[in-house]
């Protein structure tokens, strides 16, 4: 900010002048202004902060959790919560606390694995599909029909049971399952901008398909699938544990939250701590990514 | 035959499925003329203009653009040479490009090199300031708007510009001054003008000869003093002149 | 009645509406006063110029942030202002009826046009379903549909853009209001089927004695259809003049407007452009 001090201008109003005077200047303002719009928003602003902390605990989860969240000690099994271990300990005698605190590591890597995987898959099955129309239509949306007629976790069952256990191997059948609404909202979004004037404008132009879809129809379906991915990182993260409870998600001793509310279960008349908190950690994290959703879509999807 | 003229149709006939909305229509537009095509909603003169530029492909008939017989997918020499305006300002700018981006796009697909000029050159041409380079279609009115989509018309020197309804969405004080940059334009670069319109002012305004269009067939043809001296041929154009001059009371 | 028939309809004094955004507050209307007789009187003026506001404002249709103020705002000398939602909305469709822009945004969808208008009869008055097709269908006949019987059983999707338009003026004039707002009745309407709804707008205005506000962008239509005109720009009437001398308009925007048509008796090489004065709006 320092080099900026000799302008005369601030740089609240560098970002939102109406006249800027380069790309990087409008974008910038752009997204300043639906920032503007989404701090307004107090409920989407607690989902981001849960985001954020969630986050942090990863970056940062050696210097905050107390023990190793590997480390077994049998002479402290199933201890209640204490000053000592604020969650308790479990069935080896592991510090609940710490695994939590570790398990939003696992909880990232599948998140993000899913988000790549899942968004551009989706949105370029639904541009091309309500872009192009025709068989190119009908072939893909019989394909994404064939897995929303599944019931998704029983469909990442059957995937998981053909790749085999294990945390990769839920992502990829979760990615696999988790496609189709995609295609469809994209497409549904396509099919109205196809008959725009500005993609008119464009074919005017000479523009070729490829060039219409990729620049002009794609930009205006990520908003919405950005939202939609957002709504849906609850339950993605709630089938992952659901695989984990399962014992078909990430396996033992990887400190994921439906791994401990599955092994938590024996105990969970005589020592409820060792289920419940990694179960309260899924719904806080799912109500982030919710509220989150819904503030992103009232700033992305106006006008 | 065809040399002599910037555009021709030779019995032109468009459906859409059961309903035939263009009815063996020809017509000739000189090279530098300003031909005007008017009619109600539903007569199919906007479909005319989607056919000439190659947005419609639903045809049969014969078209011929600058001496050249049009095949119903159009190469890329051919929007060099035709471009297109249209009605509704508010629809025809990408929402999330800036002026900028919009008048860049066409430069990149041609592969034309000094991008960064000819896009000064053609916002000035327009009469858009240089602030406005990197606005957001929502940051300008409508007016401003459709100067931007003139501008996009005009970054690739075409020969030919397609007007479909371009100031029925605007003011009236709007559309005078987009009127007039039409007109400067036109006279400036020697571009030859299809004008679509409803508004028969608008036409004897802008054209030296129009067609009157009514259920996808063309009714009569017309000079533009025709009109002003308000002695068409046929019934139809006789009526529509009428009703343009407004509510009349009767007795 | 011949003693209230020259009293006003309306008397607004002084109406403002304004808009507290978080940008801080949009003045649409600021101070318009006329009065309104058993006339046709037309509001012109371009997007933003607040005339539609003004209609709106009159029905208490104002949207959420906008706040409607005038000294004096009376409908045969009762005070609009004084009343509470519930008498405003008793007046509107009974009293006061408005027709808007495009009939296909506003009907309903799922129901057939011939039940809404009879509903839109049966809201204000005391009748039976059968006396409320009766005259749902006389009403149909009024604004010129040729088949009542079969237009009645039409869903809005069914019929055409002048057809929905006559629709909407049957619903609106079924319950006898005093007054008739009409904003751009005619703009989604091509030039000849135009003609015909102001025709039966006209004859019914004229043999009920109902007072018209006609709104439009349409300086030429205003002229040859009302008796009296305002002209609206930002918010403020700039000049209020009998239609017929709106060709002799005296106000600089006016006849601006008026200058920057394309007219074909006079062809001009280029059009008049309008330069707007900031002392008109001061």
């Amino acid at each position: 900010m320092t080099d900026h001090a000799s302008a005369p201008v601030t740089w609240q109003a560098w970002l939102t002048t109406t006249s800027p005077e380069s790309r990087r200047q409008a974008r910038l303002g752009q997204l300043y202004r639906q920032w503007l719009a989404f701090r307004k928003n107090p409920a989407a602003m607690v989902g981001l902060l849960i985001v954020l902390a969630l986050l942090l605990l990863a970056a940062f989860a050696p210097l905050v959790a107390p023990h190793d969240p590997l480390a077994q000690a049998l002479d402290q099994r199933l201890l209640a919560p204490s000053a000592k271990h604020l969650f308790g300990t479990d069935a080896l005698g592991r510090d609940i606390f710490s695994r939590v605190v570790y398990g939003t590591r696992v909880t990232l890597v599948i998140v993000m694995l899913v988000v790549i995987t899942v968004g551009p898959l989706g949105l370029l099955i639904g541009c091309a599909a309500g872009y192009f129309g025709g068989w190119v239509d009908t072939v893909l949306m019989r394909i994404t029909d064939v897995f929303l007629a599944f019931p998704r976790l029983v469909l990442a069952l059957a995937f998981v049971a053909a790749l085999g256990p294990g945390l990769e191997n839920a992502v990829i059948a979760i990615a696999f399952t988790a496609w189709p609404p995609y295609a469809r909202v994209a497409r549904a979004e396509t099919m109205i901008i196809r008959n725009a004037d500005y993609i008119s404008a464009m074919r005017l132009q000479g523009a070729s398909q490829m060039r219409i879809v990729l620049k002009h129809v794609v930009p205006m379906c990520v908003p919405s699938l950005i939202v939609r991915t957002t709504y849906d990182m609850a339950g993605v993260i709630i089938i992952a544990a659901g695989l984990g409870f399962l014992g078909l998600g990430a396996q033992p001793p990887i400190p994921e939250w439906g791994a401990m509310i599955s092994t938590g279960r024996e105990q969970i008349f005589d020592q409820w701590w060792v289920a419940t908190f990694p179960g309260i950690a899924i719904c806080v994290v799912a109500l982030g990514f919710n509220l989150l959703g819904d503030g992103l879509r009232d700033v992305l999807d106006a006008r | 035959m065809s040399t002599q003229h910037a555009i021709t149709a030779e019995k032109l006939n468009v459906s859409f499925g059961d309903s035939h909305v263009v009815k063996d229509l020809s017509f000739a537009v000189s090279p530098g003329e300003s031909y005007g095509i008017v009619g109600e909603s539903g007569s199919g003169k906007s479909t005319v203009l989607r056919v000439l530029a190659g947005l419609n492909r639903d045809w049969s008939g014969e078209v011929d653009i600058l001496g050249k017989r049009q095949p119903k997918i159009r190469d890329k020499a051919f929007y060099r040479a035709v471009q297109m305006v249209f009605q509704d300002p508010y629809g025809s700018l990408h929402p999330k490009k800036t002026v900028d981006d919009t008048l860049a796009e066409p430069l990149a697909i041609h592969g034309i090199r000094d991008a960064e000029a000819k896009i000064t050159r053609a916002m000035a041409d327009v009469g858009l300031p240089s602030s406005f380079r990197f606005r957001f279609p929502h940051q300008l009115s409508g007016g401003q708007r459709q100067r931007v989509a003139i501008a996009r018309a005009l970054v690739l020197e075409p020969t030919i510009l397609l007007l479909d309804e371009p100031t029925s969405a605007l003011d009236v004080s709007i559309q005078a001054e987009v009127l007039n940059l039409l007109q400067a334009l036109r006279q400036e670069r020697k571009l030859t003008y299809i004008l679509v319109s409803h508004d028969l002012a608008v036409v004897g305004h802008m054209c030296e000869r129009l067609l009157v269009m009514q259920f996808g067939r063309g009714v009569e043809e017309m000079s533009a003093e025709t009109l002003a001296a308000r002695t068409p041929q046929t019934d139809y154009a006789r009526q529509l002149l009428i009703a343009s001059e407004g509510f009349r009371r009767a007795g | 009645m011949t003693a209230t028939s020259d009293a006003p309809l309306l008397t607004l004094d002084e109406l403002r509406v304004d808009f507290h955004t978080p940008t801080g507050i949009v003045n649409a209307v600021r101070g318009l006063s006329f009065t309104l007789g058993r006339e046709r009187l037309g509001i012109v003026g371009e997007s933003g110029s607040g005339k539609s506001m003004t209609g709106r404002a009159i029905l208490d249709l104002i949207p959420h942030p906008g706040v409607v103020t005038a000294k004096r705002m009376e409908f045969r000398g009762k005070d609009l202002a004084a009343m509470d939602k519930g008498s405003r909305r008793k007046l509107r469709g009974r009293h006061i009826s408005m027709v808007m822009q495009d009939p296909k945004f506003s009907l309903n969808p799922v129901q057939t046009v011939g039940d809404q208008i009879a509903e839109a009869y049966r809201v204000h008055h005391k009748a039976s379903a059968r006396q409320a097709k009766e005259r749902s269908l006389a009403m149909l006949e009024a604004v010129q549909i040729r088949e009542p019987q079969r237009v009645y059983d039409l869903y809005p999707h069914e019929v055409s853009g002048g057809m929905g338009q006559r629709v909407m003026i049957a619903m609106m004039l079924i319950a006898e209001p005093e007054i008739l707002i009409a904003d751009e009745p005619t703009s989604a309407l091509d030039v000849t089927v135009q003609l015909q709804i102001l025709k039966i707008l006209d004859d019914l205005v004229t043999s009920r004695g109902m007072g018209l506000i006609f709104i439009s962008h349409d300086l030429h239509l205003v002229k040859s259809f009302c008796d009296r005109v305002i002209v609206m720009y930002g918010g403020k009437a700039m000049e209020t003049l009998p239609a017929q001398e709106l060709d002799r308009a005296q106000h600089p925007y006016t006849r601006g407007l008026l200058g920057c048509l394309p007219d074909l008796d006079h062809p001009r090489e280029k059009l008049a452009t309008l330069t707007r004065d900031p002392a008109w709006l001061a």
